[in-house]
C-alpha cells in the first residue's frame, strides 16, 4: 500500500475504515486493536438474531466497570472509619461522583444479569458441543468471578446493607462441612466483621478478581476462535457440506491469484464460503462499537436517573429488619431461610443445604452439562432444537424457580423474614422520633 | 456478493450508529449538567446578590460559588447545610426576613460557647450533613436514622422545634442539674428527681435495679418496644410518652406506677430519655458540671415555672 | 557417571526450586490467618447481677440476653444460630430479621430455619461480684445461676 502519501492520522486510523477489500484484509493483522480480530468474520456471527451479542454486552459492562471502578479507587477509602464518608463524599460532594459510583452499581447488575443471559444462550442453543465445551467451563468461572465482584464490591460502602449482607454471606461459608470454619477465619481475618474484612475484600475486589475476570475473558474470546467461531455456524457448515460442489478447478480466489487447484479460501479451513463472510474491519468492528454505544448510553441512563441504594453507616449491635440481600442473592436468601431440615434427631441447616449444598449442585451441573449432553449434532448452534427440548425445559424451569424465588425474596417479604401479599398492610417499622 | 452484503451490514447500522452517537453526546451533555444545575446553585446566586443589596459588595465579589462545609474532625462532623444556608452567620448585616435556605441564623444566648464553625448545624438541628440536597439533608434518606429536627416532625411528637432540639443540647449537657436555656429538658430532670425514678431505675451508675438502666436508653433499637398497647405513632417518643402517663396500660403487670403525667410533662420526660445516648464527643466538649448548689434546693414540690 | 550425576544433580536442582516455590505459597497463605485479633474477649464481665432487672435484658454490646428470675440467672445468646443476624426478643418468643428463625423463651426453635436452639452461655460470678460470661462454653438449657445473698 502507498503508505508514504497518506497522512499520518490516515496511516493510523486507516485499519478502522480501510478503503479498499485489500486495506481490509490487511487491517486484522497491522493494527495491535484489530489483531486479535479473525481477517474475516461470518455474516451469521455478525447477525443480532442469533447471539443477540450478550457476550458483547457482558464485556462492554465490565469494560465500564473498570473505567469507573479504577476512578472510584482514587475517591474511596477502605477504612472502617472512613469507608461510608467516602462513599457519602461520592455520592454528595465530588464532581460527578453520583454518576460515577451510579453507573458502577448499576452496570455491575447488570453484568450479573448480562452473564447469565449470555449463559442461557449458549444453553439453549448447544453452543458448548466438542471442543467448546472448555470455553463453557471458562465461561461458568467468569459468572461466578461476575458474582464474587458484585459480593465484594456489596461490602465495600461499609453500611447496613453491606455490613449484614457480609456477616451472612461469610456465615453461610462457614457452613461448609469440616473446612467451614477455617475458611469463615480465613475470609474475615477474624470472627467478626471488620477492618481486615473490608480490607480483604477490597484488594480482592480491585485486583484480583477483576484480573481473574479479564485474562479469562481475553482466553474466552481466544478459545471462541479457536473452536471455529460461534456455535451458530454449524448448521451453516453442515449446509455447505451437503451442497454439491462444482468448483472450477482452475480458478482461483485467493488472495494472491496463485493457488493451483481447489481455492483455499472457497474451501476454507473455516468450511464457510466467500458468501457467508465479510471483511472483519470494518464491519464487526463497527457492530462492536455500536454494541457498546447501547450499552453505555443505556448504563449512563440509569446512572442520571436512579441513584445506588446506600443505608445508614454499619452498626453491628442492631440486624436491619428484614435485612435483605441483593437481588441476584436473594434467591439464595430465600433458600437457605427454608431448607433446614430434620430427619429424625439429625437437623442439617439450611445454610448447608439451601447455601452450599444447592447452589453446589447447580454449579456441578453446569460444569458436567456439556458431556452428558447427548442430543444430536444437529442440535449445535440452533436455538432449541427439538432434539433438546427436555433439557431446555430442565435449565427453563430452574431459571423460573430462581426468578420466582427472587421475586418473593424482593417483593413478598417483610419485616422478620414473614410472607406478605403485595395487597396487605405490611407492620410499620418503629421509629425513634 | 461480499459487496451488497457488506453494503447491507453498514446500511442495517449505519442509523443506529448516529441516532446512538448523537445520544451517547446529549446523555453526557446531561450528565454535565446535572452537575452544574444542581439546587444550591440559584441560592448562592440569590445570596451573593442579597449581599451586595446589603451594601456588602467586597464580600459579594469575594464569594465563590460552590459546595460549602463545616467540618470538625473532633466530632466527625461534616456539615454541607451551609451550602444552601448560607447566611447563617449573617445575622448582623442580612434581614432575619430572608426567606429559607437564606434566613440567618438567630444569635441566641448560647451560640456564643458552640460556634457555628465548632459545633456545625447537625449537632442541634441533626439531619445528614454530607448532603447536598435538600431532600437527603432533612429526611436523610433510607437508613439514616437523624432525620433534620423540622417544625413538621416536632408537631408530629406535639412539643415545639426548639423543644427536640434541647434533646439533643442535653446529649451533652445530661449531667447538669438544670441548663440555661433548656427549659423542657430542665423540667423533666426536675420530674425525674422528685418522682423519685432512681429508687428503681438506674442511670449512670446511680440508682435502683428493679427496674431496667436508663443510661443509654436514646439508643434502644425502636423495634424493641411493643407497641401493641399504644396508640398513635409508632414511635420510641410516644411509647415513652404513653407509658409514663399510664405505664400499667402500655406494659401490662409492670411494676412501675401510673403516674398520670399531664402530657407536656410526660413529652418533655420522653425527651429526657431518649437525650441519654452514648456519644464519642472529646472530653473538652463535654460541659464542666455546674458545681452543685450548696444547700439544694430541689425535689421541692414548688409547681413547675414552665407550662 | 557423569551423566547419572548430572541427572540427580538435575533433579535435586529443579527439587530444590519447587520446594522452595510450594514453601514459599504455603508461607504466604499463612500470613492470611492472624495470628492477633483485635477483637473483644470470648471472657467477658458484664453488670454486677442485683443491676438487672427482673426478666430479659438485651445486651447489644455482647450481644446476649441476661435472663433473671428473681435470685436465678441464665444467659441467653443473642446471636443466630442459622446464620448469626441478632435476634430480637418480642415479649413471648425470640424472632430473628434475616430469615425469620423463631426461638421459645428458652431459645428452643420454634420455626424458621434455624437449625440448633439459641445457646445458654456459661456465666458465673467473678471475684469482684460481677456477672462473667465464656462465650465458648454452652451449658445445658435449665442450667441457672442462682446468686444467694440477693435482695432487691
Amino acid at each position: 500500500m502507498a503508505a508514504g502519501r497518506k497522512s499520518l492520522w490516515r496511516q493510523l486510523t486507516w485499519p478502522w475504515s480501510p478503503d479498499s477489500e485489500r486495506e481490509a484484509s490487511e487491517a486484522v493483522v497491522r493494527n495491535l486493536w484489530l489483531h486479535w480480530f479473525p481477517a474475516k468474520v461470518s455474516i451469521r456471527s455478525l447477525s443480532w438474531g442469533y447471539s443477540f451479542w450478550l457476550g458483547t454486552v457482558a464485556a462492554s459492562l465490565f469494560v465500564i466497570l473498570t473505567v469507573t471502578g479504577v476512578m472510584l479507587m482514587f475517591f474511596y477509602v477502605p477504612s472502617v472509619e472512613r469507608a461510608y464518608g467516602s462513599v457519602k463524599d461520592l455520592q454528595y460532594a465530588v464532581s460527578f461522583g453520583r454518576i460515577l459510583r451510579n453507573q458502577h452499581r448499576w452496570a455491575a447488575e447488570g453484568m450479573v444479569a448480562l452473564a447469565f443471559i449470555h449463559m442461557a444462550r449458549v444453553f439453549f442453543t448447544a453452543a458448548y458441543r466438542g471442543s467448546r465445551a472448555l470455553n463453557w467451563l471458562v465461561g461458568v468461572v467468569l459468572l461466578l468471578g461476575t458474582l464474587m465482584l458484585s459480593f465484594t464490591g456489596y461490602l465495600l460502602p461499609w453500611d447496613q446493607l453491606a455490613y449484614w449482607a457480609i456477616t451472612v454471606g461469610t456465615n453461610i461459608a462457614s457452613q461448609a462441612p469440616v473446612l467451614g470454619p477455617t475458611i469463615h477465619y480465613l475470609l474475615l481475618g477474624g470472627h467478626f466483621v471488620g477492618q481486615q474484612t473490608l480490607l480483604r475484600f477490597y484488594v480482592l475486589h480491585v485486583f484480583f478478581l477483576p484480573a481473574l475476570v479479564w485474562i479469562l475473558f481475553a482466553y474466552h474470546m481466544w478459545r471462541v476462535r479457536k473452536d471455529g467461531g460461534l456455535a451458530g455456524l454449524e448448521p451453516v457448515r453442515a449446509m455447505r457440506r451437503a451442497e454439491p460442489k462444482e468448483m472450477p478447478r482452475t480458478k482461483s480466489y485467493s488472495l494472491f491469484g496463485l493457488t493451483p487447484g481447489t481455492s483455499v479460501a472457497v474451501m476454507s479451513s473455516m468450511g464457510l464460503e466467500e458468501r457467508d463472510q465479510v471483511m472483519s474491519s470494518p464491519n464487526l468492528t463497527r457492530r462492536m462499537i455500536l454494541v457498546f454505544l447501547i450499552v453505555f448510553n443505556v448504563t449512563l441512563v440509569l446512572a442520571l436517573l436512579f441513584n445506588a441504594p446506600l443505608e445508614g453507616p454499619a452498626n453491628p449491635s442492631v440486624t436491619p429488619n428484614p435485612a435483605k440481600a441483593p437481588w441476584y442473592f436473594v434467591w439464595l436468601q430465600e433458600l437457605v431461610a427454608s431448607t433446614t431440615i430434620h430427619i429424625g434427631s439429625l437437623t442439617i441447616s439450611g445454610g448447608l443445604l439451601g447455601g452450599i449444598v444447592v447452589p453446589g449442585v447447580l454449579l456441578a451441573a453446569l460444569v458436567a452439562w456439556p458431556f452428558l449432553d447427548r442430543s444430536p449434532e444437529a442440535a449445535q448452534g440452533v436455538w432449541f432444537a427439538r432434539s433438546r427440548a427436555r433439557q431446555n425445559l430442565v435449565f427453563a424451569l430452574i431459571t423460573l424457580a430462581i426468578i420466582v424465588l427472587i421475586v418473593v425474596g424482593l417483593y413478598l417479604r417483610g419485616p422478620y423474614w414473614r410472607l406478605y401479599w403485595p395487597w396487605t398492610a405490611r407492620p410499620v417499622m418503629p421509629r425513634v422520633l | 456478493m461480499e459487496e451488497r452484503q457488506q453494503d447491507s451490514l453498514e446500511r442495517q447500522d449505519f442509523a443506529w450508529l448516529v441516532i446512538m452517537s448523537l445520544l451517547f453526546f446529549a446523555l453526557v451533555a446531561a450528565a454535565l449538567w446535572s452537575e452544574y444545575a444542581t439546587a444550591w446553585r440559584p441560592f448562592q446566586t440569590r445570596f451573593k446578590r442579597d449581599l451586595a443589596q446589603a451594601g456588602r459588595l467586597e464580600d459579594a465579589r469575594k464569594f465563590h460559588s460552590g459546595i460549602k462545609q463545616i467540618w470538625n474532625p473532633e466530632l466527625g462532623l461534616v456539615d454541607r447545610c451551609v451550602t444552601c444556608h448560607l447566611s447563617y452567620e449573617w445575622g448582623g448585616i442580612l434581614p432575619a426576613s430572608l426567606p429559607q435556605p437564606l434566613t440567618p441564623h438567630p444569635a441566641l444566648p448560647f451560640m456564643q460557647h458552640h460556634p457555628f464553625e465548632r459545633f456545625g448545624c447537625t449537632t442541634c438541628h441533626a439531619g445528614q450533613g454530607w448532603a447536598t440536597t435538600a431532600r437527603g439533608a432533612h429526611l436523610g434518606g433510607a437508613g439514616w436514622e437523624e432525620p433534620m429536627l423540622s417544625k413538621r416532625l416536632a408537631a408530629s411528637c406535639g412539643v415545639g422545634e426548639d423543644e427536640l432540639i434541647q434533646m439533643r443540647c442535653n446529649f451533652c449537657h445530661r449531667r447538669d442539674s438544670s441548663t440555661q436555656g433548656m427549659d423542657d429538658i430542665n423540667l423533666a430532670k426536675k420530674l425525674f428527681k422528685k418522682k423519685k425514678c432512681i429508687i428503681c431505675h438506674t442511670v449512670e451508675g446511680q440508682g435502683g435495679h428493679t427496674a431496667p438502666d436508663l443510661t443509654f436508653e436514646g439508643d434502644k433499637n425502636p423495634e424493641l418496644f411493643d407497641f401493641s398497647h399504644v396508640s398513635g405513632p409508632k414511635t420510641a417518643f410516644n411509647w415513652h410518652v404513653q407509658h409514663l402517663i399510664d405505664a400499667g396500660k402500655v406494659s401490662p403487670g409492670t411494676a412501675m406506677p401510673d403516674f398520670h403525667f399531664p402530657p407536656e410533662q410526660a413529652r418533655a420526660l420522653a425527651l429526657l430519655i431518649l437525650s441519654w445516648r452514648r456519644i464519642d464527643y472529646p472530653p473538652q466538649y463535654i460541659p464542666a458540671p455546674v458545681a452543685p448548689p450548696a444547700a439544694q434546693p430541689v425535689s421541692s414540690s414548688q409547681p413547675s415555672p414552665f407550662h | 557417571m557423569d551423566s547419572d550425576r548430572r541427572k540427580v544433580l538435575r533433579w535435586l536442582g529443579k527439587g530444590s526450586v519447587f520446594a522452595a516455590f510450594v514453601a514459599q505459597i504455603g508461607a504466604a497463605a499463612r500470613a492470611f490467618f492472624p495470628n492477633v485479633l483485635y477483637e473483644p474477649p470470648t471472657t467477658f464481665k458484664l453488670k454486677p447481677p442485683n443491676i438487672y432487672p427482673q426478666g430479659y435484658t438485651f445486651d447489644a454490646e455482647h450481644r446476649l440476653f441476661v435472663i433473671r428470675a428473681a435470685a436465678k440467672f441464665h444467659v441467653i445468646s443473642a446471636v443466630c444460630t442459622h446464620l448469626g443476624c441478632t435476634v430480637q426478643w418480642r415479649g413471648t418468643e425470640f424472632d430473628c430479621p434475616c430469615h425469620g428463625s423463631r426461638f421459645d423463651p428458652n431459645g428452643n426453635v420454634i420455626a424458621g430455619p434455624a437449625p440448633r436452639p439459641l445457646p445458654w452461655f456459661e456465666v458465673s460470678v467473678s471475684p469482684d461480684g460481677l456477672l462473667e460470661v465464656d462465650s465458648l462454653s454452652t451449658v445445658p438449657e435449665g442450667s441457672v445461676l442462682t446468686v444467694p445473698t440477693e435482695k432487691t
